[in-house]
């Protein structure tokens, strides 16, 4: 197990190099400039050569082949100098470190994608057992029903709605933010809710959470409705399984059948379809951060593409992918704890 | 533990309203930077304009000037060189004094390349300059040839030309003066949001959450009109229809920067006032003297008949804006041209028949680009395209609708062989015809269009030059007549960009250059 994790880390190492060589090169390959893009309405031919040259953006990318003697004065040695002293560079126009962006932002995603993740499962997981326990019963149509509404409906517009009918409306739920204004809280790990909790403020928690609510449900509606068709499909052919027929032979009450020999199985499709969904949150947490005012790495990354940032588009994207990373290594792992059968070499 | 519950939800209940004092903005996003000179976007100008002031201002909801943090300026007769007298007894925040050192120090910061403390090899590019002022200390384009300090309290900007306009750019936003001790003590951290920006202005910085808020806190020792609420809080919400949420939800006091679709909900809401910004915009169709259809001044003079932009105008912006002849905003009629129609008539038989005229009786087939994004001036583009488009087929135009991303659309724009038609605009930075008509019409601006005659340049040299109100006059009526006709750029509308707040917020006033100070506003029985 120590071998295999140990050798999952040094090929993620390399993954992650990998990315910042592709990703730097794509960003500059894609059409529009980062000075055309800063400049806006007012770029023009002049404006736009003189801030690229200020940007030092005029430079050659890897290697400066016209001056051999001055070979690595080039912006990827540039960068890479600066990735491996730990420096992720700073913002394009804002100035603001990459890694201190990074720092407030990522625990802001995580608790919405935890949240949304919980509320997907809370949801997604009871829904997909009694779809299949029950199979085309009424509560079975209802549940592929929920599921076919979670996985069709936009995420732009589900967000939108909740927060007019419970923000504006019913007033249950704020409209978008993560704390109150005038809420002030020191971050320990920079989930609101926890910081709260952490400490002894549970008024604070209490004020996060009801802010946490309608995005968590929003970034969560996709999940949910993937994990319900997953988890009904997959116990669906566990329960036609021989060793379920025997277990229920032997007179075993169908709840222990049900909850200890046929969902352990019928867990493992499904514990893989959730380690993917962490990859699709980050993507997915774009459109729900923008709306719901989230300060997360989903809009601010959208936002540098758009502004061609390439210092923050290179930064975020290399610590996605090791996220994703981290993520997939935990899925893999968890599956032995899943299926005993399961051994890592 | 339900004791536990029901006291953290009282609690959480009262945190919802922070100081009855407190003003609650919704901004249209995150500012990119809190330093001056070194941004163009909307909502770092509008913080900024809180902390900092420039050395002219502007009276309330209007582009007249007015003094700021000098008293009193005056040019030679030539208009190359401006003195400006400084207002006396202001202090920065931080308690450092306000004198001409400082205003050296932030204008040298802007246009001197090597001056100190102004970070170019930290990443600042203070591209404003070059846009406004033509560049930077040593550039042949540049407008500032020299700063010099007279006395303490006494400064004159040597150009290299006549500007009359000279005072209202310094005046703009994007050119607040900073407490030189403050810049020096945080370098190049200035501006971030892990430093303590530092002005003259009515508010004054307690802290920036990333993503999230600007938080400010009243200024009680400013030199004006003292702040009547205790702070304002500049909450960072990108989309439109979720600031309109928060307004009715009362979470904000004041946004702007609403589509013009949601006057209705504004309206019908007792709760809310809506509130119309000057407008200080023109939206318009360009069409590319490289197109050789297009090159026939008769087919653009057809196509700006064939287009109902009254009809465009009241469909899309819901009677928030207004359609005309000019490349000028309501606001400086006084530069347009009493020769010139107030449009083209909208007759599409006319057109039709001029465009068989110019030889093209069964039409012919042109590219229109709109763009991807939403702006004040077009806040719904690709409908309002589809629109033109419409109008065009009537007369025989097929329009093949385009577009692609919003850095490239405006790289494409100017590269060979640039767009048949397309749409763009412009929102002011100060109140001079200049700013407009340079924009698009200047040496540098017309790569689009490939139209810059010598009469159209000499007449920007003379229009900047011009010092009064009636010489500058009969420059612009001059420019008017000449791109009226011309009609490669057909304007579409001058947008009001709709504002919205609680009732209970009083003497609001938005300016037409886009921010301004909210040291008047108060808020009369709020919660």
């Amino acid at each position: 197990m120590g071998v295999f994790v140990l050798r999952r880390l040094w090929r993620t190492l390399l993954v992650l190099i990998g990315i910042s060589v592709v990703v730097f090169a794509f960003v500059r390959a894609l059409p529009g400039d980062p000075a055309t893009a800063i400049l806006g309405e007012r770029a023009n031919p002049e404006s736009v050569a003189r801030l690229t040259k200020q940007l030092g953006l005029d430079k050659p990318w890897f290697l400066n082949l016209a001056e051999p003697g001055r070979l690595f004065d080039a912006q990827y040695p540039k960068y890479l100098g600066k990735v491996l002293s730990g420096d992720l560079d700073k913002g394009q126009k804002s100035q603001i470190p990459v890694a201190d962006e990074l720092k407030s932002r990522f625990p802001a995603t995580l608790e919405l994608s935890l949240a949304a993740m919980f509320f997907a499962l809370i949801v997604g997981l009871p829904a997909g057992i009694v779809a299949a326990l029950r199979r085309n019963s009424v509560w079975d149509s209802l549940a592929t029903t929920i599921s076919l509404v979670g996985v069709s409906m936009p995420v732009f517009w589900l967000g939108l709605l909740l927060s007019y009918y419970f923000a504006v409306v019913l007033g249950w739920f704020p409209p978008s933010s993560r704390l109150s204004v005038g809420v002030d809280l020191q971050p320990l790990t920079g989930m609101d809710v926890l910081d709260g909790l952490l400490r002894g403020r549970p008024d604070v928690s209490w004020d996060a959470l009801r802010h946490l609510v309608l995005p968590a449900i929003t970034l969560g509606s996709i999940p949910m409705a993937i994990t319900a068709r997953i988890t009904r499909s997959s116990l669906l052919e566990v329960l036609g399984q021989d060793y379920v027929r025997t277990a229920k032979a032997k007179g075993l009450a169908p709840r222990l059948v049900t909850l200890k020999h046929a969902m352990r199985n019928a867990m493992l499709p499904v514990v893989t379809v959730v380690g993917l969904q962490a990859g699709l949150l980050l993507g997915g947490a774009v459109l729900t951060e923008t709306i719901f005012s989230w300060p997360g790495l989903g809009s601010w990354l959208y936002d540098a593409i758009s502004g061609r940032d390439y210092p923050v588009i290179q930064g975020g994207v290399i610590f996605a992918a090791l996220v994703v990373s981290v993520v997939n290594l935990a899925v893999d792992l968890s599956y032995a704890l899943l299926d005993p059968r399961i051994q890592y070499r | 533990m339900k004791k536990y519950i029901l006291t953290a939800f009282l609690s959480a209940s009262l945190l919802g309203s922070a100081s009855a004092a407190t003003l609650v903005y919704g901004g249209n996003g995150e500012p990119v930077s809190l330093e001056p000179g070194n941004v163009t976007d909307g909502i770092s100008l509008t913080v900024q304009r809180q902390i900092y002031d420039t050395l002219v201002d502007f009276k309330d909801g209007t582009t007249d000037a007015v003094p700021g943090l000098a008293v009193s300026w005056r040019s030679n007769p030539a208009a190359t060189s401006w003195t400006f007298n400084l207002r006396k007894n202001v202090k920065f925040q931080d308690g450092t004094p306000f004198n001409a050192d400082a205003v050296l120090f932030n204008w040298n910061r802007f246009w001197d390349p090597k001056a100190d403390s102004g970070f170019r090899d930290q990443g600042r590019t203070y591209e404003i300059m070059g846009d406004l002022l033509g560049g930077f200390k040593g550039d042949k384009t540049a407008v500032i040839k020299d700063i010099v300090k007279l006395d303490d309290y006494t400064v004159r900007f040597d150009l290299t030309g006549g500007n009359s306009v000279f005072p209202v750019v310094a005046g703009s936003s994007y050119f607040g003066i900073a407490s030189p001790t403050a810049i020096k003590a945080q370098g190049t951290k200035y501006g971030t949001p892990a430093s303590t920006p530092v002005g003259t202005g009515p508010f004054s910085f307690v802290s920036w959450k990333t993503g999230d808020a600007v938080t400010l806190k009243a200024n009680m020792s400013y030199w004006g009109t003292k702040p009547r609420v205790d702070g304002v809080v500049i909450r960072s919400i990108k989309d439109a229809s979720q600031r309109l949420n928060e307004l009715k939800a009362g979470t904000i006091d004041f946004a702007s920067d609403l589509t013009p679709d949601s006057l209705a909900a504004v309206r019908s809401d007792k709760a809310l006032t809506a509130v119309l910004k000057p407008s200080f915009n023109v939206g318009f169709v360009s069409m590319n003297n490289k197109n050789p259809i297009l090159a026939k001044q008769a087919v653009r003079q057809a196509l700006s008949m064939a287009i109902n932009k009254k009809a465009i105008a009241e469909g899309f912006w819901n009677g928030l804006a207004v359609s005309n002849s000019s490349f000028l905003p309501p606001v400086m009629g006084w530069a347009n041209s009493k020769d010139v129609p107030s449009d083209y008539k909208y007759d599409p038989a006319a057109a039709k028949k001029m465009l068989a005229d110019a030889g093209y009786p069964n039409g012919f087939s042109v590219d229109f680009w709109y763009m991807p994004v939403s702006r004040p001036y077009f806040p719904t583009p690709k409908p309002i395209a589809e629109a033109v488009a419409a109008d065009l087929s009537a007369i025989g135009v097929k329009v093949n609708l385009r577009t692609e991303d919003w850095a490239k659309y405006l790289q494409d724009r100017n590269k060979e062989p640039g767009f048949d038609m397309y749409m763009i605009g412009w929102t002011g930075d100060y109140g001079d015809p200049d700013n407009f008509y340079g924009a698009y019409y200047g040496a540098n601006a017309s790569d689009d269009i490939n139209y810059n005659p010598a009469s159209l340049q000499t007449l920007l040299e003379q229009g900047r030059a011009a010092l009064t109100q009636d010489a500058k006059a009969k420059v612009y009526s001059q420019l008017h007549k000449l791109t009226y006709e011309a009609a490669y750029r057909i304007p579409m509308v001058h947008s009001q960009p709709l504002a919205a707040a609680r009732t209970y917020v009083k003497n609001w006033v938005p300016s037409p250059l886009g921010s301004e100070a909210w040291n008047k506003i108060l808020l009369v029985g709020k919660r």
